[in-house]
This record gives C-alpha cells, sequence and structure tokens, in this order.
C-alpha cells in the first residue's frame, strides 16, 4: 500500500495526505513565513529544539532562506518523497522557496543488553536489539573492514521496513547475495517486523519442520558467520538476525565452543549430537520395548519395568504421548510466564508430574526418566529454532513406534532423513559436509579441533576464498 | 544454480555399496557353507573379480559413450519401435526385483516382531518411504543414501564383538568340500553382489573422469570386504554343520549381543538394516522410472512413480511366503544377472558400431 502521490508539494496537499493523523503536529510560524510538520514522538526533542527552534526564534523572515541552505535542510522535489520523510521520522519545513527535510529522528531503542536465548558462559555478551543501526554498529566494530558490504531494501507494502543484507565482497560468493536478493525483493507482505518471519518467506522450503536459515541474536556469532563467507539479513525492529545458508549441523554449535579449550568443546559438541539422537529416540525407545519388544530388557531391570508398568492403564504410547504433552506444556507455560512464577510453575509441574502422576497410576517411574532425559536432551541443542522443530517431530517417530516397535522407530529416523536429503538453504544442501561429503569441513563441524587446524571456511558456503586468510602466503 | 552438481566420487561408491548390500546379506554365510562346503567363504573371491569385470564393462561404456546416458547411446542407433518392448522388459525385471527384496525384508521382520500382522501394510509403509525418496530425485538419493550408509555402516565394528568366540580351529585346511548344487549357488551367491550394474545409469549425473569410475569398483570392493568379514566371522563362530542349518545365521549372530541395559537387541539392528534395503529398492525402482520415462517423457514423474509403485505393490501381493519370495528373487536374480553383464555388452556393441559409422564416414 504505497501513500498516495500528493497532487503538489504544498502544505495543504501534504497534510491532506496525512489528514487524520491526530499525532501529527503542524506548527505555524507566521512572522517567518514558515510551516513545520511532523511526528513528534520520533523527534529528538532537544536536536529539534537545538536545529530547528532556536535559530527561528533568533532570525528575521529574510535570513530563513540562508538558513536553509544548510547541508543539513535537504531540499524536497517530489511530494511523494516529502510524505515519506514525514513518516520516517523527520521534520518537513515549508517556506515560500521550497520544501526542505530535517533529520532529527530519534526512535525509540533498548540499549544493548545480553542475549536470554542464546547465553554463554564465557565471551562477549552483548546482543542485538532493534534498532537496524545499532546492529549495524555492532558488527562493523567487530569488522573494520572496507569489504563488509550492505544492501539495503524496503519490505512490506505498508510497513516499508529497511533490510539490509551484509557480507564480505572479498570472501563471498555472490551468487549467494543475488539469491537472498531476489528472494527479498519477491517477498509481498504488508508488513515486516521480525527476522524470524523473514526467514519464513525467503526459505527454500517453507513448509518443512526445520529451520534452514540459523538466526541468531549474537553480534559474535553473525560476524563469524560473515567471516565464513555467508551471508547475513539484518531486518529493523527485530533483534534477530538471519545468516544464509545454514546447514542442519550448524544448528549444534555454540560460541561457547570457541570461547573455551578445543577438547571441551569438542566434546560439548559431541555430546549435542548424543544429545539429538536422545531426544528423537528415547521415548520411542520405551514406547517400542514395553509395547513390542520386551525380549530387549535385561531379566534384572525387567521386574522393575513390568512393576512400574503395573498399575498403568494405557498402552505405552498413550501413556508417552501423555507426558510428553505435559512437558511440552509446562515448557510453553514457562515460557510465557514472568520469571519467578515461571520457575515455580516449574517446580510445580516437575512434582505432580513427577509424583502424583506416578502415584495416581498414570504412568510409570520409568517413563518419567524417559520422557524428562529426553527433554533435557532437546534444551542441551543451542538453537531454540531447531530445538523446538525436533521436539515436534518426536512426537511422529514416538506414534510411529507406538503402532510397529523397533521398525517404526526406524522407520521414523529414515522419514526425518529422507526429509533431511531433499532440503536446501539458499541452495546448497541443507546436510553438507555429510552430503555432499566434505570431510575437510567435520572438524569444525562435529568437533572442534584448535584453531592452527580451522584453515578453511565451510565449504557450503561456495566461496572463491576458501582458505582463511591469516594462513595465506 | 548452487544445486546441480554432479555426484561426486564418494557418493557413487556409496551409491553402489548401498545398491548392493541387500536381503541377502541375511543369508550369505549359510548359501555359501551350504553350497560350497568347507571354506566356503572363498567363493566370494571370484565373484568379486567377475563383479569387477563387469564394473570394467561398464567403464568402458563409459570411455566409449563419453559419459553418454545409455539411452542416448542405444537411441542413436536403434529404432524405438525396437527399444520400448526392451526397455519395457528391463524396467518390469527391475521394479518387480527391487519390490520382492522389500517384500522378503519385510516377511522376515514379521517373522522375527510381528508374527499377526499382515505384512503388506510394512511394505505399503517402506513403500511410501520409497516413493517420498525417489521424488525427489538422484542427487537427493545420494544424499539420503550417505546418511544412510553412516546410519549403518558402524555395523560392522560389531563383528568385534564375536572375536572372543571365534575359533580358527573351524576353518578346516579342505577347500570347498561337502557342497552341492555348485552352479546354482554361486549364482545365488552371485546375487549378493548385484546393485553395481545401476551406476552405469549415473553416467550424466557424475564427472566425466577416472575417479567417478574407480568409486563404482570402491564400492563393489567395499562391499566385498564386509561379505567377507563377515562370512568369516560366521565360519569361526559356528562349525560348518551348524552354518549350514540355520536359515538365518546373521540374525543369530546378532542375538548374540548383550549389553548390560539391554539385550536380545536383534529386531532393533535388524531394523537399522531397512537402511540398506530401501537404498537397493530405490536404486532398482529409479533405475526403472528413468527407463519407463525415456517412453513417456511427457509424464509427470510424480505419477509415473505412483503408477510404478502400485503396479509393483499389487504384484508383491502375489507371492505369500518366503519361500515363494525367494523363488522370485532367484529368478528375477537370474534376469537381473544377465541384463548385468547382457546390457554394458550390448552398448559396447552398438557403441564400436557408431565409431565405425564414424569412421567409415570420416
Amino acid at each position: 500500500m504505497e501513500p498516495n502521490q500528493p497532487k503538489e508539494l504544498s502544505l495543504e496537499h501534504i497534510l491532506k495526505e496525512l489528514d487524520q493523523c491526530a499525532d501529527l503536529h503542524h506548527r505555524s510560524f507566521p512572522e517567518l513565513a514558515t510551516d513545520l510538520v511532523y511526528f513528534p514522538h520520533s523527534v529528538d526533542n532537544t536536536l529539534f529544539i537545538q536545529e530547528l527552534l532556536e535559530p527561528f526564534s533568533r532570525i528575521q523572515r529574510s535570513e530563513v532562506d540562508g538558513m536553509l541552505q544548510q547541508s543539513q535542510f535537504v531540499k524536497m522535489s517530489e511530494p511523494k518523497t516529502a510524505v515519506v520523510g514525514i513518516l520516517d521520522g523527520k521534520v518537513a519545513i515549508f517556506h515560500q522557496k521550497g520544501v526542505y527535510l530535517l533529520d532529527v529522528s530519534s526512535p525509540e531503542a533498548r540499549s544493548v543488553q545480553p542475549s536470554e536465548t542464546e547465553t554463554v558462559i564465557a565471551g562477549p555478551h552483548d546482543a542485538f536489539v532493534e534498532s537496524a543501526s545499532t546492529n549495524l554498529s555492532l558488527i562493523r566494530r567487530r569488522l573494520r573492514s572496507p569489504h563488509l558490504k550492505i544492501r539495503k531494501y524496503a519490505v512490506g507494502e505498508i510497513s516499508k521496513t529497511a533490510v539490509y543484507v551484509l557480507y564480505i565482497e572479498e570472501i563471498v560468493n555472490l551468487q549467494l547475495v543475488e539469491a537472498l536478493e531476489q528472494r527479498i525483493l519477491k517477498i509481498e507482505t504488508d508488513e515486516l517486523n521480525d527476522g524470524g518471519k523473514l526467514t519464513q518467506f525467503i526459505e527454500d522450503k517453507p513448509n518443512s519442520v526445520f529451520p534452514q536459515f540459523l538466526t541468531t541474536e549474537r553480534p559474535d556469532v553473525a560476524v563469524s558467520k560473515l567471516a565464513g563467507g555467508r551471508v547475513v539479513a539484518i531486518v529493523d525492529n527485530s533483534p534477530t538476525v538471519v545468516c544464509a545458508p545454514a546447514s542442519f549441523f550448524d544448528f549444534f554449535s555454540s560460541p561457547d565452543d570457541y570461547y573455551q579449550r578445543w577438547a571441551l568443546g569438542t566434546a560439548l559438541r559431541l555430546m549435542r549430537f548424543m544429545a539429538l539422537l536422545i531426544t528423537v529416540t528415547f521415548t520411542a525407545m520405551y514406547v517400542s520395548v514395553t509395547t513390542f519388544h520386551y525380549e530387549m530388557i535385561p531379566e534384572a531391570l525387567l521386574r522393575t519395568l513390568a512393576e512400574s508398568r503395573n498399575r498403568v492403564p494405557f498402552p505405552p504410547v498413550y501413556e508417552a504421548l501423555l507426558m510428553e504433552i505435559m512437558i511440552e506444556l509446562l515448557r510453553e507455560a514457562g515460557a510465557r510466564l514472568p520469571t519467578k512464577i515461571g520457575q515455580t510453575i516449574g517446580i510445580v509441574g516437575g512434582i505432580v508430574i513427577g509424583q502424583a502422576a506416578v502415584q495416581a497410576g498414570l504412568t510409570s517411574n520409568v517413563l518419567i526418566i524417559a520422557v524428562a532425559s529426553s527433554a533435557i536432551a532437546s534444551f542441551v541443542i543451542p538453537s531454540y529454532m531447531m530445538s523446538a522443530s525436533i521436539r515436534l517431530i518426536r512426537f511422529g517417530v514416538i506414534i510411529l513406534a507406538g503402532f510397529w516397535g523397533n521398525m517404526g522407530l526406524v522407520m521414523g529416523l529414515a522419514l526425518i532423513i529422507i526429509h533431511l536429503s531433499g532440503l536446501t538453504s539458499l541452495g546448497t544442501s541443507y546436510i553438507t559436509p555429510v552430503a555432499p561429503m566434505k570431510p575437510r569441513d567435520w572438524k569444525d563441524v562435529f568437533i572442534r579441533a584448535p584453531f592452527s587446524m580451522l584453515r578453511t571456511r565451510p565449504s557450503q558456503t561456495k566461496s572463491s576464498n576458501l582458505v582463511r586468510q591469516k594462513n595465506r602466503k | 544454480m548452487l544445486m546441480q552438481q554432479k555426484i561426486s566420487p564418494f557418493h557413487i561408491a556409496v551409491l553402489t555399496y548401498m545398491a548392493q548390500a541387500g536381503i541377502v546379506l541375511f543369508t550369505l554365510p549359510r548359501s555359501v557353507a551350504d553350497y560350497f562346503g568347507t571354506n566356503g567363504w572363498l567363493v566370494l573371491i571370484p565373484c568379486f573379480l567377475l563383479s569387477s569385470l563387469n564394473i570394467w564393462l561398464i567403464t568402458l561404456v563409459f570411455r566409449l559413450g563419453q559419459g553418454r546416458s545409455v539411452f542416448a547411446i542405444l537411441e542413436q542407433s536403434v529404432s524405438k519401435v525396437l527399444l520400448y518392448p526392451f526397455y519395457l522388459l528391463l524396467a518390469g525385471a527391475w521394479l518387480i526385483f527391487g519390490c520382492m527384496i522389500g517384500k522378503k525384508y519385510v516377511l522376515v521382520f514379521q517373522m522375527l516382531s510381528f508374527p499377526s500382522t499382515n505384512p503388506m501394510v510394512f511394505k505399503l509403509a517402506i513403500d511410501v518411504l520409497a516413493f517420498l525418496l525417489l521424488i525427489k530425485g538422484i542427487h537427493s538419493i545420494s544424499k539420503a543414501a550417505t546418511l544412510f550408509f553412516w546410519m549403518s555402516a558402524w555395523m560392522i565394528l560389531l563383528l568385534v564383538w564375536f572375536i572372543p568366540s571365534f575359533r580358527w580351529e573351524r576353518f578346516t585346511p579342505f577347500i570347498l568340500q561337502g557342497g552341492h548344487d555348485q552352479v546354482k549357488g554361486a549364482i545365488e551367491v552371485y546375487s549378493a553382489f548385484l546393485g553395481y550394474e545401476l551406476s552405469i545409469f549415473l553416467f550424466p549425473y557424475v564427472k566425466k573422469n577416472n575417479r567417478s569410475m574407480l568409486a563404482i569398483y570402491a564400492g563393489n570392493l567395499f562391499l566385498t570386504l564386509n561379505y567377507l568379514g563377515l562370512t568369516l566371522v560366521c565360519f569361526g563362530f559356528y562349525s560348518l554343520d551348524q552354518l549350514k542349518k540355520l536359515l538365518y545365521p546373521v540374525l543369530d549372530l546378532l542375538a548374540y549381543i548383550q549389553f548390560p541395559f539391554i539385550e536380545r537387541l536383534e529386531n532393533l539392528l535388524y531394523g537399522l538394516f531397512l537402511f540398506l534395503i530401501l537404498i537397493t529398492m530405490v536404486m532398482y525402482w529409479w533405475a526403472a522410472q528413468i527407463t519407463v520415462q525415456r517412453i513417456m517423457p511427457r509424464l509427470n514423474v510424480k505419477i509415473l512413480l505412483f503408477l510404478l509403485l502400485s503396479i509393483a505393490y499389487c504384484i508383491s501381493f502375489i507371492p505369500k511366503t518366503l519361500d515363494q519370495v525367494d523363488v522370485w528373487i532367484t529368478n528375477l536374480g537370474y534376469a537381473v544377472t544377465v541384463i548385468a553383464f547382457g546390457l554394458p555388452m550390448l552398448l559396447i556393441t552398438v557403441l564400436l558400431i557408431q565409431r565405425k559409422g564414424v569412421t567409415s564416414h570420416g
């Protein structure tokens, strides 16, 4: 929805265009034959007084023209540009000899704070905020290179949200930048207010449960992605930054891995892949074993399990789904409520589920262990988006295991793999470096090798400059 | 733009290996022991050499045809009236062979864990998985095959479990004594190697270099080493007479594995073999699909696959028992072996005629 084109660049026509905007201010200075039109909430008051009101109180009518010749006053020639300027938070100055725009805008912004969703123990703690200019400065401060290029687009018919695409010119494969640009230009929406929303418009397969672009709130992650040859998109008014292309395995690495000794980083990373396996298979395995394959349980454990299951009247699959749904409800309630109440919900829920459900004969002790381990393992995955996707697909695997035991479990895994094999991220394989097989990348995907060995950029980026700068001769 | 890359040699090797490793794996040690007697595992070596010779024929087609597709080579010299029935025969053999491999896998699984469930329900589920993979195309199939490979290849390490129970005494100095029906046995054992012949259809999707062809040999070699490892362990673990009597010695072998927290893993491990079976089926069906597509190029791929898989599914209703399925697999195994050798030889002949034609014109 484009602003209508006012017929001419005059005060009447501009005011008519911005009719019924209660927050619009129109201020006249008859002695100077000048009018100001602006949205006061978008204007920095101190700057406004300093740059406009104070000079206006000092000067004569004949001097206005001279004052407006200063560089900060930009002369308008088109009525539409003037309207857009006012909407952007600039002050429009209507004078006999022309219309000028003065940028004294100061949108409300949150100060830079630590990220709450991507916490690290070591390393920098600052996170992106809603202001794109602050976010750009956070990146520029870390990458003081003339090769860091930024392209700007306006997305949203009504909102005209600024979307910035960042890349390092001499590292990136420009085909990736162009592919991202094409997708951004094709977005058809009224408004865009978040990076997470942006990904859903530009992902290769928007109907997949798996996130195909990595989103982050951390400038250090965005910068390392840029230095790895990836493209980053910043959406104004969103603290979530999009990094593309991404591979499935990228979602299992945390910036913490790089801020501590490589052996620790490697151990943690391997543990996360184990967590993935536990999340997807643990509860399903319980269902499969207790429904069809009792022979898999060692004799010593069989009695405990039989006792535990003795009072439960439902088939294991119902029991497991009930518990999994309860855990999801608890998690969702914990996420929506204020921190203090959230903790209470966790304790109450834990006791209710852990104690009362078993005593009431709704579930078995062993299932509680399986569901809890599976839930804890899912929270080990650093990316919330990926962790949520995996928790969702787990339900499918549990149901399949409930139908066909181990065969159902394996079929569920096969289905996930088939789906992953067909996914792409910005036209590149989603499961690289496993397929296409790039063993060179494994040392920074499955393990975190010492920095002396991390000499190449990820091959997924198809960069023409795969060798990192520091090792170039 | 960035997607249309050629299949790399590693993926060709994986595809070859995964297409080869199928349901015969479970009966192979018994077959070699039963048909060839003492030290029957040695038969795998001539089988490997013979399959390598066949792969050499395939690489010859690749070189002579300069990487052109099988269909392009044939259609340049042979009339479509002759070719289309030939295509249908090929596609039919591969379609039903793939289908019977799936059916046998399902029947064995049913025997293990779900005696009261209709096996055709499992078969349908596996066919749906295959359909979902096939519609994604050969690039995605190769990617899925690689992931399946990593999720199943580790199982070879389970052989280490049997080292303490392994006895060299069970190997006699006598070689190939006490067998019977060795010609039939040889064909049956050789069918365990089949699958490599499908690499002939990968030509348009691979880089035109020697490494692509070497990858087919590598896949075949890896399979042979797996087979050798498995049969050697079986010969050292069971006595020859035991091995001859066991229907599925590999399953019995898996049943021997126990861990403190979990025992009788065989049905879970057998489940993981689905990854191997699925790719074997998918590769045969993919070959059938691209062959029929040559006759009906305008038909939507998804519709074509749906039709082909529906036909295969309906046919899989015919054999009801494992024995009947085994008969189908054996007979189709003969046909597929003939195709494996015959198709490259036919192509080489056609290519030599084409070359001669060009030379005489020149």
